[in-house]
């Protein structure tokens, strides 16, 4: 208990130090402008700049992509409420209010509340950072290959069955994902695979190299597709943005109602901010005292929506940090931060010299709220010109950041050839209804699985009963089961909340 | 889907028996799946009809994308010989043309852009970005 409040302690001074701060300022200006692009994803801004993380210290490089996480969740709501177009799917809801209040000239006071409840839901999401995050850790420590074997099996299963509208297409990411985890030496006998003569897939399709391809570059041709458009001049506005004691104090139990709902979304892997939007919206209709404003430009509504998708970061942290599994395209990106920066998420992130490390991203992510409210509050005006960049610009210059930053990777001529066919691979995936989280989570979590299998399967002598000899193995068996019949229970959450 | 699983048949069967059960079992993950997705299919055609299945497609402008995909590809193949600076200028460049974006923003893209990428990937990273065989570099 000391050692960890001496760690959170240290965290807090270790985040305090210049070059965080200037990453956190950085990292939340470059993601509320990718946040209030339409067409631009939290996730595309995340992979784009993972490259420039590298030569970053680890907890410096994730303090810079998880403000970029932050800011982006809030930016979108700026396109959102003023020019009625989500920046992110996760500010939907937040577009169905927000554009109204702009309608009748309260378009700063929407600003306000979806700064202020962005601030407030993701600041309470740490809470949860911080209590669950080691107690899950410790848990994974007691892990070992039959065990890690079930749990790359669970974090497939559930994400592919979650995030597609169709389970069987999430299945078939999930196992084109595998399939292409294949690539590179066999981990067990050492045996080059599909390897096309190219010496850099020794270990494997660079991680990296696909999230780029398959977030980024197909985002680039998915604009490529549609005619261009111009979009929407943004609404000029005048009113305040800071909000009265007595809106705050109205706004409160909103806020505090969408924290629960998007935190517990958060940690559940699949469900992410865009589900957690309308929930947070859904609720706050249910319970506000002026619910005859609901539909016609209600700040309870701006502020139950945003609260609850950002107090959706927090919560999907806990299971990429803790087990290793990424529960939505996001985290999957920040996992491969941390993979580029040498590190293995997992119960090791919380040992040793490495939970220095993990302490000052929690601190950072704390503070990043802070920095998202101030430079959120100070910068909508100037954000909202931003949000009216053409497609035309916006489709050269993110395939030429692209290039350069899946070339930064390695100066590899070949990890650019690689981010091209996973940005094709990924717009494809996109167009026939495929899941391109599930094959990125397949590619991380592939070879995790496939090293638990074959190392139990060595340790037993080709015994598979190892894989069922412990209790800890049948609780992940029987959250597989779950996580294959999720897909019901999501489509129910999901209908429900957009009722 | 089915070409996939194919062509990793066949690249499996090229290699020691011992190390082909795990992409074996893959590929037959795979297949079985797609087998699954087109039994679906097919029953989804019996009980609605048969629709053309380009309802994703809705919007989508054909030249404007193989041109565009072109460029990129040409682009990619180029920078080796060309250099990162000078075919990405180029790509940029022809690339607004093609979409009709007007001049003025067309150098402001391109300074914005190459500025951003100057200081952050040679300056901060201190990236060696191809400079082209062509150029004898």
């Amino acid at each position: 208990m000391t050692e960890t409040l001496s760690l959170m302690g240290m965290g807090f001074v270790n985040a305090l130090y210049p070059v965080n701060l200037l990453a956190m300022t950085a990292g939340v200006t470059i993601g509320i402008v990718i946040g209030c692009l339409p067409g631009l994803s939290a996730a595309m801004g995340v992979a784009l700049l993972l490259p420039m993380t590298f030569s970053m210290e680890a907890s410096t490089g994730m303090i810079m992509l998880g403000a970029i996480y932050c800011g982006a969740i809030f930016g979108g709501s700026i396109s959102a409420i003023l020019i009625h177009t989500p920046g992110t799917p996760a500010s939907a809801a937040t577009a169905i209010e927000g554009y109204q209040m702009t309608l009748k000239g309260q378009a700063g006071k929407a600003l306000g509340t979806a700064c202020i409840a962005s601030f407030f839901g993701g600041l309470l999401s740490c809470i949860s950072l911080y209590f669950f995050a080691p107690i899950l850790g410790q848990l994974a420590m007691k892990f070992g290959s039959p065990e890690y074997f079930w749990l790359s099996i669970f974090g497939l299963t559930i994400i592919a069955g979650v995030s597609s509208k169709s389970m069987v297409k999430g299945l078939m990411s999930g196992a084109l994902g595998l399939l292409l985890s294949t690539i590179g030496m066999d981990p067990m006998q050492g045996v080059k695979r599909f390897m096309f003569g190219q010496s850099s897939l020794y270990e494997g399709i660079n991680v990296t190299c696909a999230l780029i391809g398959l977030f980024s570059m197909s985002q680039a041709l998915v604009l490529a597709e549609a005619k261009i458009k111009q979009r929407a001049e943004a609404a000029k506005f005048k009113d305040r943005m800071l909000l009265t004691k007595s809106e705050l104090k109205e706004i409160a139990p909103t806020i505090g109602r969408s924290w629960i709902i998007g935190n517990l979304i958060g940690i559940l892997p699949g469900a992410g901010a865009s589900i957690a939007c309308f929930m947070g919206y859904n609720t706050a209709r249910q319970f506000s005292k002026r619910k005859e404003l609901f539909g016609h430009g209600s700040y309870e509504g701006v502020a139950g929506s945003e609260a609850a998708n950002n107090a959706v970061t927090g919560g999907s942290l806990i299971p990429m940090l803790t087990l290793g599994i990424p529960g939505e395209s996001v985290t999957a990106v920040l996992m491969g931060g941390l993979i580029i920066q040498g590190l293995t998420p997992g119960p090791n992130l919380f040992v040793g010299e490495t939970a220095k490390m993990t302490y000052t991203f929690f601190a950072g992510f704390v503070l990043i709220q802070f920095f998202m409210l101030g430079i959120g509050l100070l910068g909508c005006r100037g954000f909202a010109h931003i949000a009216r960049l053409s497609d035309a610009i916006l489709i050269p210059s993110v395939t030429i950041l692209c290039v350069v930053g899946s070339f930064a990777i390695h100066q590899n001529y070949v990890d650019v050839v690689i981010m091209l066919i996973f940005g094709v691979i990924g717009w494809l995936s996109r167009k026939f209804g495929l899941n391109n989280a599930a094959i990125v989570l397949a590619l991380i979590l592939g070879p995790i699985g496939e090293k638990g299998l074959r190392r139990s399967l060595l340790l037993s002598g080709g015994d598979p009963s190892i894989l069922f000899s412990t209790p800890v193995c049948w609780v992940l068996i029987a959250l597989c089961v779950l996580g294959v019949l999720s897909p019901v229970l999501m489509d129910r959450m999901t209908s429900k909340a957009e009722e | 889907m089915y070409g996939v699983c194919a062509f990793f048949l066949y690249m499996t069967l090229q290699l020691p028996k011992s190390a082909q059960i795990y992409p074996l079992c893959v590929i037959a993950l795979l297949a079985g799946l797609t087998t699954l997705h087109v039994i679906n299919m097919i029953i989804g055609a019996l009980r609605e009809g048969v629709t053309n299945g380009l309802e994703n497609f809705s919007g989508f402008v054909p030249s404007q994308f193989f041109t565009l995909l072109a460029m990129i590809v040409i682009y990619i193949a180029s920078m080796p010989y060309v250099g990162f600076y000078a075919s990405s200028v180029v790509f940029m460049a022809l690339s607004l043309l093609f979409l009709r974006v007007k001049i003025w923003q067309i150098i402001l893209s391109e300074i914005a852009v190459f500025a951003l990428v100057y200081c952050a990937f040679t300056l901060f990273l201190e990236v060696r970005l191809p400079s082209g065989t062509l150029w004898g570099v």
